[in-house]
């Protein structure tokens, strides 16, 4: 419990950012996740359907699923990389006796808060737009696990980039074609077999799974969950690792 | 006074390149200590270490009596540290950013208000308190971080070059900052390259170069090492120096000097290093 508190102590700063600049946090990361509703869910899907659902519905959850990432990595990764490398801030972090865990989670619980904060305003707007959407428990759960999974990667980021040409290097070969390819705006059973195989080696795709069924009442993936979790437990075992070799 | 800090044969390395090679010295409570060498002759790799950032690859560092290896956490208690960058949050306020540095060092949450006041009011940060710390001058940024420092009351403060990069008003501003810290009873323990900075705050003085110990002292102590006076000989191609225990001794040797262009004043600490360390000492200011 100690370690969970100090992350907490960790995480106040970020929160006191969030809670000044709530409407800053709040366009940032919804501008992105509407745009695709938008252009995708009106646009180029109107009136089609996709897996027995509108495709609206269909979407919303991947585009949620996909929020969970993209609202919280970039800001995760990027501050973590600037205070560890020019501000040197960790070191004093650990000065307060903080446990490297406390640290990793207390840099992941600020954009934690920023995508659940942005996942919140889609689930209402799809609520608002589709009866085929539901809210229930799982949803809201998987949606949380998936937040803290995401910011755990950009925690990760944050610990091997060095600059910010790294950085950018990582969200382009990394983030953005996961975004695209992982199952959020179109059903991966469309595609044949061994593409499908290579892109459920991606987390996002189990997210967007286990997501997507919770909030459209559909059978949950079960082993996709596990997979989540054993991401999660990759991106804290190489953060930590990062975190001490850093300081030997 | 007893010491606050003791370090023996600390010997920290990058690969096989010797950072810090065998330095060995102590800080006594209540003094300003100062560690002055030029860029890259181990300063900040020392005082990473002695504050438990840095594995030690050798030697001993205790912290009024505990060992960094084996009683870190008890050392650390006891240590505050302004490192060379800001690491403040600049998108919050001092006051914020105060807050924050008092919950990570866990002040009761009941104490937490007086001491961000009392040490702001002491300090007179009070003025700049819901300032956004962007909004600061470089001077006020670097004294609001040594307030962070201290915000849960550490025996030693260390500075790793406090005044770096910052102008003249601020440097000096920054100086009655270390002194105010130290006459209310913290010691001060820091890196500087100014020797100016080092001469004129420091009660004791340790020179490092090439991650090597070269003398430790008073400044009146190290002047003594190399002679008090200075006469500094010039002709059209170089300058050279000579130094004598005392005035006496400089004039009769500079009468000795015929047509030659020379000037007699005090030893600097400048000089002490350039002489201790027979290097040309050109990244020191």
């Amino acid at each position: 419990m100690t370690v969970i508190a100090d992350s907490f102590r960790v995480a106040w700063i970020d929160f006191m950012f969030i809670k000044r600049n709530l409407i800053i946090v709040l366009v940032t990361s919804l501008v992105t996740p509407l745009l695709y509703i938008v252009a995708f869910g009106y646009g180029f899907g109107a009136g089609a359907k996709v897996d027995g659902f509108d495709y609206i519905a269909f979407m919303i959850p991947g585009v949620i699923s996909m929020s969970t990432m993209t609202s919280c990595f970039n800001n995760v990764a990027t501050k973590v990389m600037i205070q560890r490398t020019y501000f040197q801030s960790f070191d004093e972090l650990f000065l307060c006796s903080m446990k490297p865990l406390a640290i990793i989670l207390g840099k992941a619980w600020a954009g934690m808060i920023r995508s659940i904060i942005s996942c919140t305003v889609l689930y209402a707007i799809g609520m608002a737009i589709s009866p085929d959407m539901h809210l229930t428990i799982g949803a809201v759960a998987m949606i949380l696990i998936c937040c803290l999974t995401y910011a755990l990667l950009g925690v990760v980021a944050g610990m091997l980039s060095n600059s910010h040409l790294t950085m950018t290097m990582f969200t382009t070969l990394v983030i953005t074609p996961m975004s695209f390819l992982s199952g959020t705006i179109f059903s991966l059973d469309a595609l044949p077999e061994i593409a499908k195989d290579i892109l459920y080696i991606l987390p996002l795709s189990h997210s967007t799974d286990c997501i997507r069924s919770t909030i459209l009442d559909t059978e949950f993936p079960w082993i996709s969950l596990v997979i989540i979790f054993v991401y999660a437990v990759i991106f804290i075992l190489i953060s930590r690792h990062v975190l001490v070799k850093g300081r030997n | 006074m007893g010491n606050i800090v003791e370090v023996r044969d600390l010997v920290v390395k990058f690969g096989d390149f010797a950072a810090v090679d065998g330095i060995s010295f102590d800080v006594k409570e209540g003094e300003i200590f100062g560690f002055l060498g030029p860029n890259g002759a181990g300063k900040t790799t020392s005082i990473r270490t002695i504050t438990t950032i840095q594995k030690m690859d050798s030697g001993s560092v205790s912290i009024d009596g505990h060992d960094i290896r084996t009683e870190f956490l008890e050392a650390r208690k006891l240590i505050g540290i302004a490192q060379q960058h800001i690491s403040l949050d600049k998108d919050l306020t001092v006051r914020q950013n105060l807050k924050h540095h008092a919950i990570l060092h866990k002040v009761p949450k009941k104490e937490m208000d007086r001491v961000i006041k009392e040490t702001a009011d002491i300090l007179e940060l009070e003025e700049f308190m819901d300032h956004k710390v962007m909004d600061l001058s470089g001077g006020w940024k670097r004294k609001a971080s040594i307030v962070a420092a201290i915000i849960h009351e550490p025996k030693i403060l260390l500075l790793d070059e406090p005044t770096a990069g910052l102008d003249t008003r601020s440097r000096h501003m920054l100086w009655d900052l270390v002194r105010q810290l130290n006459s209310r009873g913290t010691t001060i323990f820091l890196t500087t390259h100014y020797i100016e900075e080092a001469e004129t705050l420091c009660d004791r003085v340790a020179i490092i170069n090439h991650g090597k110990l070269v003398a430790v002292g008073t400044v009146e102590e190290l002047r003594d090492r190399i002679g008090r006076v200075c006469v500094e000989i010039s002709d059209d191609v170089r300058r050279r120096k000579r130094y004598f225990g005392s005035m006496a001794e400089a004039k009769a040797y500079s009468a000795e000097l015929g047509e030659a262009m020379f000037n007699i004043r005090r030893t600097s600490l400048e000089d002490v290093f350039l002489e201790l360390t027979g290097e040309s000492g050109g990244k020191l200011q």
